[in-house]
């Protein structure tokens, strides 16, 4: 089996790997966590530990999850706060998994209603020796609106509870942001200004999944009723992968390290995360879905990507991919690039033929004799929407050529990529 | 005209492998591994294909299964894996040994070189035949660092591999390479030598820490009515030649019958038919509710267009008509065809090896001979006569022997 250093320093902590868990349900308990290290997690973001005067009081059920065809799972939505269990208990573990786990990383999450709090629990984490603190500052569930997300969209309480917990604690910290805002950008630097080290996003998006209809009520039904609440999962990984890039591109924040959160579930999504900036990599929804044994693959294909692209670090790879995105204004738009069909590979389906009549531009004409699609170049738009609905990856990049009046090369052009349904 | 001969179906694409492979459950303590004899772990190596780490669903099955890319094609999963597997629930099982194969076509493309020799520890074995028991044992032994030799007395190695199992189910290219594989690891092999003929066990063990052999049911059985006959010729010689030739003998009948109902029948009659013999009747001892061909098997017979007549007994053979006699019914049947073909069994031929064979394997379990130095593998120890026993066998033999010249455990 292949062996690679997958080890990363983040916020002046090392962590043998860069996959934590994050702080939810799946790491809850000194159980969980420890089998999760058993299993080879590089660290915990333990369940969020609140104040003592913060009742936590849940729904059941707490659960709902979008499909979509076959898939199940594809986003996940939670009705859930923060950790259920006692502060006596949560410290108690904390200390415990620092004992008995000296080389793996244990992370507080803390959330706290008002400065007192906040300063106190800092206090309290770093008593029981958790390595680093994050801040919860983004739970979009919370039955006070003294905490979570409705704190975490406001700059000035951000950058005052940040300091709070500083004047507690000297350990590393990160603010964990809500993408449930426009820009993360001012509640970043206001956490930053206020003392953080760096940022952990995202926490999960303000949902409803789906309505039973004929009970007229979203789900999950908690006694007739329902709320607002907390997407998670695959579905959110482009809203995660889209606040990652602008932080890391804002003025001021270059280079900001970044823990990564948002539908991690493979190899190749924890790479994505990496190649846009993530640091430190952390998961729940998977981990529910499938368990803690899904990190022997992403650890082991992450090792076979360095192997592939020549890198012994993965510090090699952090934030590698963030100088190509650009703001669309500054897009190449002076070519197009038309479909290529293979007609071996095609097996007649007639999809490329319904998708670019209906949803693009009757550019592809249908012989229904031999069952085969031609392009028509004259109203091809280049859009490719018949390559990502072809079922064979018979539809491929082919000819480029300039815009009329348009100057430049257009075999130049770099528009390949393999899909990743097809390679 | 031997292009049905020649081509295997089929296999995966990256989008339906992945549509097969999300159509496992990903069970916990997963079933499917605990029943696959050479602990391949397809409860794994699902999983990594699941999650897109191809690679690492090629690592596990290397370095459980040396024959990986063999067993994917051949195996009877419908006996192992297959039959544990939870998916049968809901509709049928996963189609492990499909996936396999694309794990491992996959590791061959990207030329991946995923075993490794251990270090030299200056000690020697000698493995006696190259069948999949012998090559395994050799890949173990290597990994663990020992020198390894390996005597086959054909002039190709690989045993049923390269000298049975037909190409349309088994390319000779695919065994050709697992075998390159463990010769590139530093398998030493020794072609057309057979021992107790032209070397003797006594030099082996004089020059080697420990002697496996390995030599299968390497020969054919034949019932005494049909010996000297010039129409009849035994399965195994039969698929030997067609293999060796890729398909182009001259000597092809318009008619055959064969005789057995083991999947070396199976193969016999469908080779025949992908080789355009228009009448192929298969004759069989056991009735169609006690067969023993696998289901995979039979059904890829009868959808060639093969004749089975199940329940019969050869009685008599006069020329090339051959009497059977029903079994259960007073009723006989004469037929007649130009070539007869006998599969009604292989038997071992361990002349001048000083091992005692009794109904095809050694009359005691485990690996151990009378002589300290000598161990068996492979059909001839007991367990099942199949590629993936062949594999556990050698597997377990190179524990053994590991355990006891260098007194470790070893247990994976
Ligand atoms: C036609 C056919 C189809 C089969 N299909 C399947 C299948 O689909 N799936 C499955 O799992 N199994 C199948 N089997 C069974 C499988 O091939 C055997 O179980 C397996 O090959 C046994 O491995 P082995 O290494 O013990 O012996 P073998 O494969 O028999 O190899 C023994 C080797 O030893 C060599 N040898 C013998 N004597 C000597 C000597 N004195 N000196 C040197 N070398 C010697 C032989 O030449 C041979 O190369 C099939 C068998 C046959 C015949
Ligand atoms: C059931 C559930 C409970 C969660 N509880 C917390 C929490 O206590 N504190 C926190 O910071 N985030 C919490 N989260 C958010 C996750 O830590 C994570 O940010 C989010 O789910 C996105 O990652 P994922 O797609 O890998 O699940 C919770 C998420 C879920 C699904
Ligand atoms: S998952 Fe476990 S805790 Fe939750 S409802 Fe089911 S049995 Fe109860
Ligand atoms: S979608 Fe693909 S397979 Fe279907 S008709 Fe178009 S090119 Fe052929
Ligand atoms: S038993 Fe079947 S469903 Fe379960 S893990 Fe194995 S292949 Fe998948």
């Amino acid at each position: 089996m292949i062996k690679k250093d997958l080890s990363v320093d983040f916020l002046g902590v090392h962590f043998e790997n860069p996959f934590l868990l994050s702080s939810s349900p799946v790491d809850n308990c000194y159980e969980m966590c420890a089998k999760a290290f058993d299993e080879g997690w590089g660290g915990v973001v333990f369940k969020t530990i609140g104040p003592k005067h913060f009742v936590v009081d849940e729904v059941s059920p707490r659960f709902d999850e979008l499909t979509k065809e076959g898939t199940p799972f594809v986003g996940f939505k939670n009705m859930e706060q923060i950790a259920e269990h006692s502060l006596e208990e949560n410290l108690h573990d904390l200390k415990q998994l620092k004992e008995n786990y000296p080389n793996k990383i244990v992370i507080a999450s803390i959330m706290g209603t008002n400065e007192q709090d906040w300063e106190e629990l800092a206090q309290l984490v770093t008593e029981a020796k958790a390595d680093m603190i994050e801040m919860n500052l983004s739970c979009p569930q919370m039955t006070s609106h003294e905490m979570g997300s409705d704190v975490g969209t406001n700059p000035e309480l951000v950058k005052k509870y940040c300091a709070a917990v500083k004047r507690g604690s000297d350990l590393p910290m990160m603010a964990k942001m809500t993408p449930n805002i426009t820009d993360m950008i001012p509640a970043a630097k206001a956490s930053l200004a206020g003392g953080a080290e760096g940022i952990a996003t995202i926490n999960t998006v303000k949902s409803i999944s789906n309505i039973d209809l004929d009970k007229r009520v979203a789900l999950p039904i908690v006694n007739g009723k329902s709320s607002i609440s907390g997407f998670s999962g695959k579905a959110v990984k482009p809203i995660a992968l889209r606040f990652i890039q602008q932080l890391r591109v804002a003025a001021g924040l270059e280079q900001l390290p970044i823990s990564g959160i948002g539908g991690i579930e493979t190899w190749q999504d924890a790479a994505e995360f990496i190649l846009l900036g993530a640091t430190t990599l952390q998961v729940t929804t998977s981990v529910m879905q499938y368990g803690y044994r899904i990190v022997e693959d992403m650890k082991n294909g992450l090792m076979h990507y360095m192997e592939d692209q020549g890198v012994d670090h993965l510090s090699e790879l952090i934030g590698s991919a963030n100088k190509n995105i650009v703001p669309a204004e500054d897009l190449d738009r002076d070519y197009k690039v038309y479909p290529k069909i293979d007609w071996d590979k095609c097996i007649g389906c007639g999809r490329c033929y319904v998708s670019c009549f209906d949803g693009a531009h009757q550019a592809i004409t249908w012989d229904p004799k031999t069952r085969r699609p031609s392009v028509d170049t004259s109203k091809c738009v280049g859009c490719h929407l018949c390559n990502l609905v072809c079922p064979v990856g018979a539809i491929t990049t082919g000819e480029k050529v300039m815009k009329p009046g348009r100057k430049g090369n257009a075999e130049d052009k770099q528009v390949e990529s393999v899909r990743l349904t097809h390679f | 005209m031997t292009k049905n001969y020649e081509t295997e179906a089929p296999g995966y694409t990256m989008t339906t492998v992945m549509e097969e492979a999300a159509r496992c459950l990903l069970c916990h303590d997963a079933p499917c591994s605990q029943m696959c004899p050479a602990h391949t772990d397809p409860g794994k190596f699902i999983r990594s294909v699941r999650f897109r780490n191809l690679k690492g669903a090629a690592e596990t099955v290397r370095e459980n299964n040396a024959m990986g890319a063999i067993c994917a094609r051949v195996c009877p999963t419908e006996k192992y894996c297959e039959l544990a597997c939870s998916r049968t629930g809901i509709d049928k099982p996963i189609d492990i040994g499909g996936i396999q194969r694309f794990v491992t076509d996959f590791e061959q493309q990207s030329e991946m070189d995923i075993l490794k020799k251990g270090e030299a520890n200056g000690k020697s074995i000698a493995i006696v035949g190259s069948g999949p028991a012998g090559l395994q044992t050799a890949t173990t032994m290597l990994e663990r660092g020992y020198a390894v030799d390996i005597y086959e007395k054909s002039e190709k190695a690989g045993g049923y591999l390269t000298y049975g199992i037909p190409e349309y189910r088994l390319p000779a290219d695919i065994v050709d390479y697992e075998i390159k594989r463990i010769i590139n690891l530093g398998a030493k092999i020794h072609y057309n030598v057979t021992i107790g003929k032209d070397m003797m066990m006594d030099e082996l063990k004089a020059n080697n820490d420990a002697v496996i052999v390995a030599v299968g049911a390497s020969e054919a059985k034949v019932l005494p009515m049909f010996e000297g006959n010039q129409y009849v010729e035994s399965a195994v010689d039969f698929l030997a030649r067609v293999k060796e030739a890729n398909g182009n003998i001259k000597d092809l009948p318009t008619s055959a019958i064969v005789i057995g109902g083991g999947d070396v029948a199976m193969d016999v009659a469908t080779t025949l038919k992908r080789l355009n013999v228009e009448h192929v009747t298969d004759v069989t001892y056991e009735q169609f509710d006690e067969f023993r061909a696998s289901k995979k098997e039979l059904e890829g017979t009868q959808r060639v267009g093969v004749t089975i007549v199940d329940g019969y007994v050869p009685d008599s053979i006069e020329g090339n008509a051959v009497t059977f006699k029903a079994r259960n019914m007073d009723s006989k049947l004469t037929i007649k065809a130009e070539k007869v073909i006998l599969a009604i069994g292989q038997q071992v031929n361990a002349d001048n090896l000083g091992i005692n064979i009794e109904h095809g394997v050694v009359p005691y379990a485990g690996y151990k001979t009378d002589d300290p130095k000598v161990f068996v593998t492979g059909d001839i120890a007991q367990g099942d006569q199949t590629v993936v026993w062949a594999v556990r066998k050698g597997k377990e033999v190179a524990d053994l022997i590991d355990s006891e010249l260098m007194g470790v455990q070893n247990n994976d």
